[in-house]
């Protein structure tokens, strides 16, 4: 089977690749559009001073989103409502899962009795009003039944990686609201290269990336 | 600031808070209001009864003065126009008793206002508030006719902000109605503006744009025409795309906005490759789990509905299949179900064979279930469902419809709160009773044919008429122990007030079901001779009256299959057709020969034949009688007539 692969050698790999152009404007606007769509200001505004590229939204809405991201990890609602009060008013779904971050907060740092409150006033009427969050209302709310929360079956409702979720799909429904193209282009690059050597694969042997975080050339893992 | 504690302002503390004088104090109840009722339908309601929303509306409306007062505390009443209108949005926000509420509030015009307002952010708050009430079908009718009231909507559009301008395309979407106005947005170059949000617009500019397109464009050849002719550039071929977008509900709108113009203009967008496209990509958009998901099988049913070839296209990219492994995942959203089940319904309204693939992939038990959801939409879309598939004669002279796990429920339904069930119900189980084989037993013994005479007594006429619909298929060759039991439920008194029911649909109805009761077996013909020929009375008493045609149709049939009878019944006939002696006035029966419609000379044809047919002793008599009335010239007239069963 590999002696029907064609053979590409790493010289002449090498010298294709030297062959194909890419600007480096491209590359400084892919980066800002990460920095941007994941909201480093900072650095954002750092690097549209050392190269020069303008970003394609406004800095100042990156502040604002960030501040809410921020807010939100520990269940406040107030400022992505401050923000645009829309963005929740229609998406029940992200609503559910911010207030799902407060009663986690609570139960978190012991409040129980403000925990359960906070479950029958503000959580349990959507529940009602909606069929499909009942269920993780449900797996929520039995946190409040286990001594030791951190190791029971539902413990994971505790990990940063859940604050992290929710900050992530509130980050993504702002973009959206301003109308911004809620994933950055990196990621899509990088699937796009991983498709097109896994197709090359098939057919030739040469010098590939396997690892990203390097991306050095190597032969390709078989 | 005390950290995620539980809000433990109730909101007549909040309200009094905010009728506060001083201007920090009301802007944090405003606030609060606000993120007490984002999101939560309870909490709306709750302050709406004690009165916020014209506590608001009087709040914002005072502002206006300070505006122009106070320049030095700016920030304040910036926040306080800002939260204000944020609360008022959020109380429009789907939910129509919120809308209701604002309108009344008076909080209307100020909204308006803060749309000129010089704080970019005050604009945003005013705009996205207007976007909400404009969502529901309260918000005050735009008058596109008048001048100014277009070049305000042409500034929305031209605004750089993004709420304002798709406000303005909001505007257009839930207000324009006619063709003078559709007409007159083409006339105001509010076609190209939109076509430019199209090609160079964000996301939501183009989504919104899409939706104000597709009510522009609808029922409309002639606007139609003209936007996709060369003026303004190729905007059925951006809409085109636009079909192909990433973003789901892009996709969706731009399909509903190429249906709308296929289903007006039927020339265009006509190659298989369109269609099979527009099939394909709403088939698809049935994953999104979203809102879009639950729209899109609206979506296919009016691109498909009546039209057997996209019918046929869709049976082939396999629709009948995924609608089914949809139905399958259960739990389903109410709207999502009711899209799903319509879709099967205009699927099987036609062609045979996609009822056999939906009987073949029993995807009837789905369909079944769906009898007893909670929701009354989509019970009505589970009964219209069942009567597509019941169309299938094939499987109906099979007996496989009638049994009782479909009877029972259908039954049940009967009685259903909502007249709509009901009255779909009833058009299911019309086809159904038509059953060729000999279990109509089972739907006697499940009281339906009692349901059936109990609902013929409605006072719904749509319910009176559909019910009879039913029972007049049931006796449709019945034998004639099955029909006395319904004429006995029934009663003669019943049916001959029915007979003579305000509503032509169920005079029709009546009509017909005695039709079918007499014929047959000449015992049958005794039902109209019942109390003193009470029946029979009444029928000729509505042929004299007979409002539309299908009626005399149906009458005269019954009258036909009465005089098929022996000498008593043919003097009956006789008797109705003329009833005073002699009577020199044109009788109905003149008329009815004299209509153009074939079926009404017909059946009058055929009353005759039987009256007179030689077997039978008295036929001379009647016939002497016919000639006086110049009824057999009538009919030698006829022998040319152009219509091949009465030349016959």
């Amino acid at each position: 089977m590999a002696s029907s692969k064609k053979l590409i050698t790493r010289e002449e790999w090498e010298k294709r690749l030297k062959d194909v152009k890419i600007m480096k404007e491209d590359m400084n606007k892919l980066m800002m559009n990460f920095l941007v769509t994941e909201g480093y200001v900072e650095a954002a505004e750092k690097f549209r001073m050392e190269s020069e590229t303008e970003p394609d939204i406004d800095l100042a809405t990156i502040t604002d989103r960030m501040a809410v991201k921020k807010a939100v990890q520990c269940g406040n609602v107030e400022k992505v409502n401050d923000l645009n009060p829309e963005i929740l008013d229609t998406n029940p779904q992200l609503l559910f899962h911010l207030q799902q971050q407060r009663l986690i907060e609570l139960i978190r740092n012991g409040k129980v009795e403000e925990a359960l409150e906070f479950a029958q006033e503000e959580l349990a009427p959507r529940g009602e009003e909606n069929q499909s969050i009942l269920e993780e209302l449900e797996r929520t709310v039995s946190l409040l039944a286990f001594e030791d929360v951190s190791n029971c079956p539902v413990g994971e409702l505790l990990d940063v990686s859940q604050r992290l979720k929710t900050a992530s799909e509130v980050n993504a429904a702002i973009l959206t609201s301003q109308s911004h193209e809620k994933d950055p282009k990196l990621p899509s690059l990088l699937k796009m290269l991983i498709w097109a050597q896994n197709q090359l694969d098939e057919e030739a042997a040469y010098p590939g990336i396997n690892d990203f975080s390097n991306a050095t050339l190597e032969d390709r893992a078989v | 600031m005390p950290s995620a504690t539980v809000n433990n302002h109730r909101p007549s503390e909040l309200l009094s808070r905010l009728a506060s004088a001083e201007p920090e104090v009301k802007v944090r109840a405003l606030r609060e209001v606000k993120n007490q009722i984002i999101g939560n339908r309870t909490k709306k309601l709750s302050f709406l009864n004690i009165g916020a929303a014209p506590a608001v509306a009087d709040i914002l409306a005072n502002s206006f003065d300070d505006v122009i007062a106070n320049n030095c505390n700016n920030n304040n009443i910036n926040n306080i126009l800002i939260q204000s209108a944020a609360v008022l949005g959020s109380f429009a926000c789907g939910f129509d008793a919120g809308v209701q509420a604002v309108l009344d509030a008076g909080a209307f015009p100020n909204l308006l206002r803060l749309l000129a307002n010089s704080n970019e952010k005050v604009v945003d708050a005013g705009a996205r508030a207007l976007k909400m009430i404009y969502q529901s079908k309260l918000a005050p009718k735009y008058d596109f006719l008048q001048q100014k009231n277009m070049e305000f909507l042409i500034s929305l559009l031209n605004s750089e902000n993004e709420n304002v301008s798709g406000l303005g395309a909001s505007i257009i979407t839930h207000s324009c109605e006619t063709s003078l106005e559709q007409k007159a947005l083409f006339d105001a170059g509010i076609l190209r503006k939109l076509n430019s949000f199209l090609e160079g617009g964000s996301l939501s500019q183009r989504d919104a744009s899409l939706e104000s397109l597709a009510s522009i464009l609808k029922n409309n050849s002639e606007v139609i025409l003209k936007f996709s002719g060369p003026e303004i550039g190729r905007p059925l071929s951006s809409v085109i795309d636009l079909a192909k977008n990433r973003y789901p509900r892009t996709r969706l709108l731009a399909c509903m906005c190429l249906i709308v113009i296929r289903n007006t203009s039927p020339h265009f967008l006509q190659d298989v490759g369109i269609k099979t496209k527009l099939i394909r990509i709403l088939l698809e958009l049935l994953d999104d789990p979203g809102q879009v998901g639950d729209e899109a099988p609206f979506a296919f049913s009016s691109l498909i509905a009546q039209k057997e070839d996209l019918q046929k296209l869709a049976l082939e990219a396999n629709a009948i299949d995924k609608l089914h492994h949809h139905l399958q995942k259960g739990s389903l959203h109410p709207r999502r179900y009711e899209g799903i089940l319509l879709a099967l319904a205009d699927m099987c309204s036609k062609l045979e064979s996609c009822r056999s693939k939906f009987i073949s992939l029993q995807v009837l038990n789905l369909v079944t279930d769906a009898l007893t959801d909670d929701n009354a939409d989509v019970r009505t879309a589970a009964c219209i469902c069942l009567k597509s598939v019941t169309r299938s004669i094939k499987n109906l002279s099979a007996g496989y419809f009638m049994n009782e796990i479909i009877v029972i429920p259908l039954v049940q339904l009967f009685l259903d709160p909502s007249t709509s069930v009901q009255v779909a119900a009833l058009a299911a189980i019309s086809n159904i009773v038509v059953d060729f084989t000999t279990f109509k037993s089972i739907f006697v013994q499940c009281g339906g044919m009692k349901q059936l005479v109990q609902l013929a007594k409605s006072i719904e006429s749509a319910v009176r008429s559909n019910a009879l619909w039913a029972l007049k298929n049931f006796v449709f060759l019945a034998d004639n122990r099955l029909k006395e039991g319904v004429f006995s439920e029934l009663t003669a008194s019943l049916l001959s007030s029915l007979i003579c029911d305000p509503e032509p649909s169920v005079q029709e109805q009546a009509l017909a079901l005695v039709r079918n009761l007499v014929d047959g077996c000449i015992n049958s013909i005794e039902f109209v001779f019942a109390e003193d020929g009470l029946i029979l009375g009444a029928i000729g008493r509505q042929l004299q009256s007979a409002s539309k045609a299908e009626i005399g149709i149906q009458g005269m049939y019954a009258l036909c299959n009465v005089a098929s009878g022996n000498e008593f019944h043919k003097e009956a006939v006789m008797h109705q057709l003329f009833p005073l002696v002699g009577d020199k006035n044109q009788s109905f029966m003149s008329k009815f020969l004299q209509s153009n419609d074939s079926q009404l000379c017909t059946a009058t044809v055929w009353t005759i034949v039987n009256l007179t047919c030689p077997s039978s002793p008295g036929a001379s008599r009647r016939l002497e009688k016919l000639r006086n009335t110049g009824i057999v010239s009538q009919i030698k007239n006829m022998v040319n007539d152009p219509c091949v069963d009465v030349k016959c």
